[in-house]
């Protein structure tokens, strides 16, 4: 600190004064850039602040070092060390007439002397100052002054020896008897007074660290050391003691005083500064020479060291409080990470806060929180309404609603499940109905033998694998030139049929059994769901112009019908095949500013040469059932692969889930399905969709298992752990071998053998113990006994009953309630029967009786045992978030 | 009168650590004559700090030439020449530290301290020592080859540390004793040498590093333009005051030992001392130059010391030795020198 070196001091009871000491000492005050602004004088510090300067003591010259008096009053009393060892107290910007009048200008002077390294005021009785001096061959090292002493009449003796000192000394102030003399013959480097005890002193020594105790002087605990520089305690943690050596610091824990707890990084550079915050645990702050950052280390989340190996973790951080170098730091008392930094040279300050480490937390559902110093804050935008649809749009909350309103499980009605999920999305629509189709078909295919031989024997996976394998093999097509009916006009549009086509047609939806090509059922249903122009076109191209200009009309008239209907179903009543017609060039031109996608296509059809229906088969906005089924209606079979083949690869590559008909469940469909939930994240619907899929190669596919294993997940991480356990059985149903063997068998006391080994009316091992004995069947439940050896099973710990025995309140499982679908309270009266215990203290007994006893209780229901079973469980104490 | 002491002794000195510091010093002499020749490297090692590695440096000068203590890496800023002896053991500075126990009951300081746990053994033992005290301790300087030796006759009652790099390391003498373990045990009688006791008062000072450039002149001029060419280079036993100037930096602590006719020429203010301001005199040990292989030498005159509790500083140069005794004392250790310099005539 002497010269060029500066060292700041905040006041230990104004927040907003401190002292920078190099040549002279300077008192600041700090303030508001505002409020000060106006005034000469005034050092900006930062963009809020500025510091006035109060004062200035140059009394002093060569400082060693300052400490400021702990105590309120008197207040702005600095004890300064020289060079020559001397401690004067002086004081700043005070009125002669203070309180501390008599104490400043006292002078306390070692036996020999040398330079003055270190003060430190004891915190609790403050008129204690230490002082650590460097190394006399027959002196003290650490003086301990009592700055109330009265003076002593030797000191005027010794004062009149003094015949080397220049300094003319008034005898009065001079005290020469230090209360405590400590470490003869050694160094003093640092010094600082332990919280923990307020008779304890840790000194930096020449080569170790010493523990001085005032009330035992003769004994000090010592450790050896090179880490001698700085000693600091933490003021949140008094066990916890920072000292340093060149580079490296080192953290000490008092209790552990053989080695360091921990080094901290070594620089290159020597350290010249070691902080505490005084506002945060573990958070120190390390200066280096000529540097412009400082070093922070967050020992925060330290774990109090207990072996010798456990290393805790530190985050390391710089900061830069300002672009020059660094001279000095200090942690202000109060403000939270709040500093001065003075730099090396020309005293320039600032005021500078430490940024908190931002840690930030995802909920498994939509909320956002983050931490930062001692405030947690929620995210929340600022449009609440922007902020609701974005949310709404998320695919984590859409699967979770869907979740919850049981998507995927309606089994039976399988299109019902794009109703499940909200109904909104077009996609799972057009996938749902597919999956329908399929299935309806399949299904159909398998009890009534109304299809062809050729296809009996591999319908099932022909029917799974899409359209577009459909297609591929289709053979014996028949072309037909049809009327328009209803009028004997010939078309010159061909038509073609076969077996695959008619089962594409079927997949499609257009048409529902067999070789029936009438679309009439599928019209109705079209018209009941108000879909007028996508059954006008279907009416249409099965060339019924009679029948789509009723449907337009219906559609007109119904209500909040499109009057405009009426005019297209006019524009469709003069269709006329006359190549060159006016009408003809009217409605191709006109035809593109249809909004409808399925008005367009219909005067497309009209107004297209034979074979060449681009109009209609590349109009993206049309489904893709749509499309298709008019492709197996009127493409040839050159034409009609190629086109499946292109639309295919078209829905692939999109993640369409449209293309889902034309890939059905296969390794076509994992492909599309996977460039699906790349673009959503939707495994939800993935999982569901393929489960349906054939359980040989879709199934195995390590994609799929990857999205059966994520949904799973997401439901265990929502606590829908009701939902997941559905979704296991659902999975289980359509998949045999995702049902996990037994892992846990219970074993009889006295044989060893499983108890539900052994019980041969169970058909199949899965779920050892909870199927034992808990069934409603009488004869099941019981087995007291071991079924091996017939010796009694244990009893529970609570009823005293041989386990097996059905819980008490369980009654009135009679034969006739077996066949009902288990109500809810009989599925919790089953649990209540199962075998539990706990897997430390090994007492247990009956589910339900346990839960009971632990709503009440903490310890184990075994007399005498203090086991807290319960405590023991994580996961006991959670509650699911599903209700069901 | 010793044995019954020595139970005290030991019990007073189980808590004191021997620390062999990590310095491999080297003793040499320069010439009055031949001093024009290493100004240079001198005010680099003494005012130069951070252009050398030198990390213990002491200049001595007495009336017969400059002695010059100084590790490996100071000595080698020197450079051979004919003005220039240099000792040729590698010595090794000990140092005793104090461990605890404050309460000595002895107020003597400095080599009286040490007198009868480290010198009066190591004498027995035939360990020649070399004495140099600072304003902030006492090194007794060992040889190299000696170390075994000092260690097997030390390790009883002291701690015995050596510092590496830093690190004090805990040395036992299996640790070094696979060199020659023990000197010589003839020659038993020691000689008496005769003894000097210039007029002039000494004074030991200290200085902050820091403050060092602002005396730099006046040192450079006492110690480099002191010998005004009309003194007489070769010492008069009968003169009244004897030339004698030391300078140490080591490790960083500067010690000044001068007379009060040097000392009136530096600022005042600067230079440390005791506050109760003690002078010292000097005795000066041998009337010819007394070698570096002669052992028991410092015991000669710090046993008595040490046995009327007087303290004592103790620097040994290239031709003689020299204690400092405080002034007051001056007298009875007058007498004792002379009472010990008739015992072994009547023994």
């Amino acid at each position: 600190m002497s010269g060029s070196k500066p060292d700041i001091l905040w006041s230990p009871h104004h927040p907003d004064r401190y002292v920078i000491c190099d040549s002279e000492l300077g008192l600041y005050r700090i303030g508001p850039v505002g409020s000060t602004e106006a005034k000469a004088g005034t050092l900006p510090l930062s963009e809020e602040t500025a510091a006035t300067l109060l004062a200035i003591n140059s009394d002093t010259p060569y400082m060693k070092c300052v400490a400021w008096y702990p105590k309120h009053e008197p207040e702005c009393l600095l004890a300064v060390g020289q060079a020559n060892g001397r401690v004067v107290l002086t004081s700043l910007g005070q009125s002669h007439n203070s309180a501390c009048k008599e104490l400043v200008g006292k002078e306390f002077v070692p036996k020999h002397a040398r330079q003055c390294n270190t003060l430190a005021w004891n915190p609790v009785d403050s008129n204690l100052l230490a002082a650590g001096l460097d190394k006399h061959r027959a002196d003290f090292s650490v003086l301990i002054w009592d700055i109330s002493s009265k003076l002593s009449p030797e000191t005027s003796v010794a004062a009149e020896k003094i015949r080397l000192s220049s300094v003319d000394l008034d005898s009065s102030t001079v005290v020469t008897k230090p209360l405590y003399e400590l470490g003869q013959n050694d160094a003093c480097l640092s010094l600082c007074w332990l919280l923990r005890d307020p008779k304890l002193l840790l000194a930096g020594m020449h080569r170790n660290l010493a523990i001085f105790d005032l009330r035992n002087t003769s004994q000090k605990t010592f450790v050896n050391t090179k880490a001698i520089q700085g000693v600091t305690v933490d003021p949140h943690f008094h066990d916890r003691v920072a000292s340093f050596f060149e580079g490296q610091v080192a953290i000490w824990d008092l209790r552990k005083f053989e080695k360091p707890v921990l080094t901290l990084t070594e620089q290159p550079k020597p350290l010249t500064k070691v902080a505490w915050c005084p506002t945060r645990t573990g958070l120190l702050a390390t200066l280096t020479r000529d540097s412009n950052i400082i070093r922070l280390y967050d020992m925060q989340h330290t774990p109090t060291p207990i072996g010798d190996e456990t290393e805790p973790t530190i985050i390391e951080r710089s900061v830069q409080p300002c672009e020059s170098q660094i001279g000095s730091f200090a942690w202000h008392q109060s403000s939270q990470n709040r500093m001065v930094v003075v730099s090396a040279t020309n005293r320039v300050m600032t005021d500078f806060t430490v940024f908190e480490r931002i840690s930030l937390a995802w909920s498994s559902t939509t909320s956002l929180m983050w931490a930062c110093g001692r405030h947690l804050y929620e995210c929340v935008e600022d449009s609440a309404e922007g902020v609701e649809s974005l949310i709404e749009k998320d695919i984590a909350t859409k699967m979770r609603e869907r979740a919850q309103s049981r998507y995927g499980h309606d089994t039976v009605q399988v299109w019902r499940n794009h109703l499940l999920a909200g109904g909104k999305d077009p996609q799972l629509k057009s996938l749902w109905h597919d999956l329908f189709y399929i299935l309806s078909v399949s299904h159909m295919k398998q009890c009534a033998e109304d299809m062809e031989l050729k296809l009996q024997g591999n319908v099932q996976s022909v029917v799974y694998s899409g359209i577009k394998n459909i297609v591929k093999t289709t053979s014996g097509t028949t072309e037909s030139r049809r009327c328009w009916s209803g009028s004997d006009r010939q078309t010159d549009v061909p038509r073609y049929h076969s077996e695959e086509r008619c089962l594409a047609l079927r997949l499609c939806g257009w048409i529902s059994r067999g070789t029936d090509t009438d679309v009439e059922n599928f019209l109705r249903s079209l018209e009941q769901e108000h879909e007028w122009e996508r059954a006008a076109a279907v009416a249409l191209f099965n060339l019924d112009i009679r029948r789509a200009i009723q449907i337009l009309n219906k559609g007109a008239m119904a209500e909040k019908g499109d009057l405009n209907l009426n005019v297209v179903a006019m524009a469709l009543s003069g269709y006329t095949d006359e190549k060159s017609s006016l009408w003809r060039e009217m409605c191709s031109s006109l035809r593109l500013q249809l909004k409808n996608p399925y008005l367009c296509i219909m005067f497309a059809f009209l107004t297209s040469e034979p074979g060449a229906y681009d109009g209609v088969l590349y109009e993206s906005s049309v489904a893709v059932r749509d499309r298709v089924a008019f492709a197996c209606m009127f493409l040839n079979d050159a034409q009609l692969p190629r086109y499946i083949d292109r639309l295919t690869l078209e829905m692939k590559e999109a993640g369409n889930l449209e293309g889902i008909l034309l890939t059905g469940l296969t390794k076509d469909g994992v492909d599309l399905m996977e460039s699906y939930v790349d673009r959503t994240g939707d495994v939800q619907t993935a999982s569901f969709c393929m489960l349906k899929g054939s359980p040989g190669e879709v199934l195995k596919d390590p994609r799929v298992q990857c999205w059966i294993e994520n949904y799973r997940n997401l439901l265990d991480a929502w606590r829908f752990w009701h939902k997941r356990a559905e979704f296991d059985i659902h999975r289980g149903k359509l998949d045999p071998s995702s049902k996990p063997l037994a892992q846990v068998f219970v074993s009889c006391n006295f044989c060893g053998k499983s108890i539900s080994y052994s019980c041969s009316t169970i058909p199949h091992q899965g779920r050892g113990f909870s199927q034992y004995g808990v069934s409603g069947s009488p004869t099941k439940s019981k087995v007291t006994s071991c079924p091996g050896c017939r010796k009694p099973l244990p009893r529970c710990a609570l009823c005293l009953m041989n386990m097996g025995t059905p819980v008490s309140n369980c009654q009135g499982t009679g034969k006739s309630d077996e066949k009902v679908d288990l109500t809810r309270e009989n599925k919790l009266a089953q649990f209540n029967n199962w075998f539990t215990w706990c897997h430390n203290c090994r007492h247990g007994g009956h589910a339900g009786h346990m839960l009971s006893w632990f709503r009440d209780h903490t310890e184990c229901p075994v007399s005498a045992c203090t086991c807290k079973c319960m405590q023991l469980d994580t996961t006991g104490n959670l509650v699911p978030s599903d209700s069901s | 009168m010793q044995k019954q002491s020595s139970g005290e002794e030991l019990l007073a000195t189980r808590n004191m650590d021997l620390h062999i510091l990590d310095h491999r010093l080297r003793v040499t002499s320069i010439s009055k004559n031949g001093l024009v020749n290493f100004t240079h490297p001198l005010i680099k090692l003494i005012f130069l700090r951070n252009r050398t590695r030198c990390k213990f440096f002491s200049l001595t000068e007495t009336p017969e030439n400059y002695t010059v203590v100084l590790d490996e890496e100071g000595f080698k800023e020197l450079r051979p020449s004919e003005h220039l002896q240099v000792e040729s053991a590698i010595w090794l500075p000990l140092n005793v530290v104090s461990n605890g126990s404050a309460s000595s009951s002895s107020q003597a300081v400095g080599v009286t301290k040490i007198a009868k746990s480290v010198i009066a053994p190591l004498a027995q033992q035939h360990v020649s020592v070399f004495m140099l005290s600072t304003y902030q301790t006492d090194f007794i300087l060992v040889k190299e080859k000696d170390l075994s030796v000092v260690v097997s006759t030390l390790e009883e009652e002291f701690n015995i540390y050596k510092e590496e790099g830093g690190e004090s390391v805990p040395v036992h003498c299996q640790d070094v004793s696979n060199g020659l373990h023990k000197n010589g045990r003839e020659a038993i009688q020691p000689t008496v040498h005769p003894v000097l006791i210039p007029k002039n008062q000494f004074c030991v000072m200290s200085l902050d590093p820091d403050t060092l450039p602002s005396i730099a002149t006046t040192l450079i001029d006492v110690l480099f333009y002191s010998s005004s060419p009309k003194e007489d280079p070769q010492p008069s036993p009968s003169q009244d005051c004897v030339k004698f100037f030391s300078f140490s930096l080591i490790d960083g602590y500067i010690s000044l030992v001068m007379d009060t006719e040097a000392q009136r020429q530096f600022p005042a203010d600067l230079l440390f001392t005791s506050s109760s301001g003690e002078l010292w005199r000097m005795v000066r040990i041998g009337g010819q130059p007394l070698g570096f292989d002669e052992c028991g030498i410092v015991a000669q005159i710090s046993q008595p010391l040490a046995d009327s509790d007087i303290s004592a500083y103790y620097i040994s140069t290239f031709s003689f030795d020299h204690a400092l005794v405080p002034e007051e004392d001056i007298v009875s250790v007058t007498d004792m020198l002379q009472h010990q310099r008739n015992e072994p005539a009547t023994s």
